[in-house]
């Protein structure tokens, strides 16, 4: 579908629909005294979606594709307890019309067990979090989906699920959390089918499907995630450590097939109230298998940092901001072995990000705004949202995915042709 | 018959006489006790307590939209330090966002928000305090209680039902509004009715409460209402299922509870 033809139908339609909805969907008050049963009445929840977003420019790698997110999506959802085990599933089905085709995923599908009174035990196909950063994330090795996040859907779906075992133990001085990935989940990375990427070895924008390969399954290559963490007269402190390998793959064989390296990270993190705000900060070290950092093949070591502060400006509009540092270690080995590459990264990049958001209307009308910027890097990824709820079921975004760069290579430069504006409009229940 | 009736209202006296002067006695004169009094019956009735709540939301061209949620609350200390949790059931958009409070009557709340789409605990910054609580009319503030020792109060009126007290506020940049007015029914010193004036005076939004029941023995509100009287909005909210007592201890305010939600204490209790 050509891009003119979106704007020119498909959104105008979003909003018919929507429109035609209106009546039938309009808030019920209390007034039927429904405070449900004990237990739920319906534990059967979700929601219907339809999304399409169009490139601002053509991706001359990509020529034939102008829409970037084209997704009619159904969510359905069943959380309850099995005795005093809760179970939860939440599955996805979606017609893609831009990577076409039928989809479905599970997006969680966990038990939850309590061995002992300190003990959770979660085990199965679920979403993990930790970590201090905004939409940055230096201890949170759980995979991520980039395309999905680049595209325009919905910020969940930035979080990708894993299999994983999650044993968590509590106590007044100290909370443990241990997450065992047996198989290896890498982050959904952009591989050239829906967005082009830059490739330092032809030097070019390519949107040649990247297919690395993936570790061995064996018993030694699960992934191993540690958490520490505490409060402390109302700040939060976590130490982190992780065991498994680099969740893109920015290693390559001999014969020049792309891999995931082995990682082990480790890091700290504190969170508190600060004056009127809230502040943050969060230190890893990302350790792969270049120990002397002169194997061009591998990547680097590196220490990543951030530190964050957020506060409410005036009522109700809230405003974020966070420096992070990605430092690239051995960095003279580097220079040394990559052949005297034009697309060496910096030794240092530096990050800043904002974020201001706006609610009005009650809530029906939030205005967001989030950027990173690099001055190192010389780009930027812009990233504004208008969400409007139309009332408790209907709800319509319109954003855009701006990227702008001064170079072709840098982290969000080569996306530049991948900049984009969407619109998702949705029915929950 | 004159001395039937004469005797008959000399009874009466005598019989009302002491009822009259065990109100007279009850009145209170110290306005900070009376503030003190009325924030201990309105916030921390019992140890604990659990209540579901529902809010109907009414923006100024009269469009709905609804928010239930259960509520937990422990107290530290009485009139002290306490513990809320705020888990939303509908609608659907936030149903299992859990929000949670750490009051502190020395220093600054710690709030949390958790978001179970993506697993993610965030920290909310305690200067929000006057901010819409989810949409509705009722700020943050509303529901955890504002802490009492950040106005100036003054005893304005005792009248038969009600004590009146304003508050100035000690930092008024720290808030939207000059003053406000609260009346205090003497019976059970709930604050049944709180008027807010901003620094022209006009006075912009009120909280009403609009009915209280005996829940254990502890005169409760049920249903209360906030308005702005600018825009023409309002927020109603009732609460239904109050226990209070249920044996909670404080571990269930912690970051284990917003992952996993507490069953035990959210659940409706028998009875």
């Amino acid at each position: 579908m050509s891009r003119m033809l979106v704007l020119k139908h498909l959104l105008p339609s979003l909003f018919a629909i929507t429109t035609l909805c209106q009546p039938l969907l309009a808030a019920e008050e209390w007034g039927d005294d429904s405070w449900g049963e004990e237990e739920e009445s319906t534990p059967w929840h979700g929601f219907v979606e339809l999304s399409a977003g169009a490139r601002l420019d053509s991706d001359p790698v990509l020529p034939d594709e102008d829409l970037t997110l084209a997704d009619m999506r159904a969510q359905l959802e069943i959380a309850d307890y099995i005795g005093g085990n809760r179970y939860s599933l939440k599955a996805d089905l979606y017609a893609d019309g831009v990577e076409h085709g039928l989809h479905g995923e599970l997006r969680e599908a966990l038990l939850d067990i309590s061995p002992g009174q300190n003990l959770d035990l979660r085990i199965g196909q679920q979403i993990l979090t930790w970590g201090t950063g905004d939409l940055l994330f230096i201890n949170d090795m759980f995979p991520k989906d980039w395309v999905s996040y680049f595209s325009g859907r919905d910020d969940q779906y930035l979080k990708a699920p894993s299999a994983s075992a999650k044993l968590s133990y509590y106590n007044e001085a100290a909370n443990i959390d241990l997450v065992w990935t047996p198989l290896f989940t890498s982050d959904r990375f952009i591989d050239g089918e829906r967005f082009s990427y830059f490739d330092a070895m032809s030097g070019q924008q390519t949107a040649q499907h990247l297919v690395p390969l993936d570790p061995e399954e064996t018993p030694d290559n699960g992934e191993l995630a540690l958490r520490l963490h505490g409060t402390q007269a109302g700040t939060e402190w976590a130490l982190y450590a992780y065991r498994g390998f680099w969740k893109q793959p920015n290693a390559m064989t001999a014969a020049g097939d792309a891999y995931f390296s082995r990682l082990n990270t480790y890091g700290a993190s504190v969170r508190g109230n600060l004056g009127a705000g809230i502040a943050n900060a969060e230190l890893g070290w990302y350790e792969g298998e270049d120990h002397r950092g002169d194997d061009p093949r591998l990547p680097n070591d590196q220490l990543r940092l951030l530190v964050g502060y957020e506060q409410e400006l005036v009522a109700n509009l809230t405003a974020a901001t966070q420096y992070y540092l990605e430092w690239i270690q051995d960095y003279s080995a580097l220079t040394r072995t990559d052949g005297n590459s034009r697309f060496r990264p910096d030794e240092k990049r530096h990050v800043w990000t904002l974020r201001l958001t706006y609610r009005m209307m009650q809530d029906n009308l939030i205005l967001s705004w989030f950027n990173y910027w690099s001055p190192s890097d010389e780009d930027m990824f812009l990233r504004p949202s208008v969400t409007y709820r139309f009332d408790d079921s209907t709800s319509l975004v319109t954003g855009a995915n701006i990227f702008v760069g001064e170079k072709e290579h840098t982290f969000f430069g080569q996306f530049e042709d991948a900049s984009s504006v969407y619109a998702r409009l949705r029915y929950s229940f | 018959m004159s001395d039937l009736i004469r005797s008959l209202f000399l009874t009466a006296a005598l019989a009302i006489t002491p009822v009259v002067t065990s109100a007279q006695a009850a009145d209170m004169t110290d306005v900070n006790e009376i503030v003190s009094q009325s924030n201990l019956a309105a916030y921390y009735k019992a140890n604990d307590g659990r209540s579901e709540a529902r809010m109907v939301i009414t923006d100024g061209q009269g469009r709905k939209q609804t928010r239930q949620f259960t509520i937990l609350r422990y107290d530290r200390d009485d009139g002290g330090d306490q513990d809320f949790l705020v888990a939303f059931s509908r609608p659907a958009d936030v149903r299992n966002t859990v929000f949670m409070v750490a009051k502190h009557t020395t220093s600054d709340d710690d709030r949390w928000l958790y978001l179970p789409s993506l697993d993610l605990v965030k920290r909310i910054s305690a200067g929000d305090k006057r901010t819409s609580f989810v949409g509705s009319h009722y700020f943050y503030e509303d529901v955890s209680g504002r802490n009492i020792s950040e106005d100036e109060h003054t005893l304005v009126d005792t009248t038969d039902e009600h004590y009146v007290v304003d508050n100035t506020p000690k930092d008024p940049a720290s808030v939207e509004f000059s003053e406000y007015r609260v009346w205090i029914d003497k019976a059970n010193l709930l604050p049944v009715k709180i008027e807010y004036k901003d620094s022209a005076e006009r006075l912009y939004r009120r909280v009403e409460v609009l009915e209280v029941k005996d829940v254990q023995g502890h005169p409760t509100v049920t249903k209360s209402r906030v308005s702005d009287l600018v825009s023409g909005g309002m927020t109603t909210m009732e609460f239904r299922f109050i226990k209070y007592d249920v044996g909670m201890d404080r571990s269930v305010f912690t970051e284990r509870s917003l992952r996993k939600l507490p069953r035990e204490w959210l659940k409706r209790p028998k009875s």
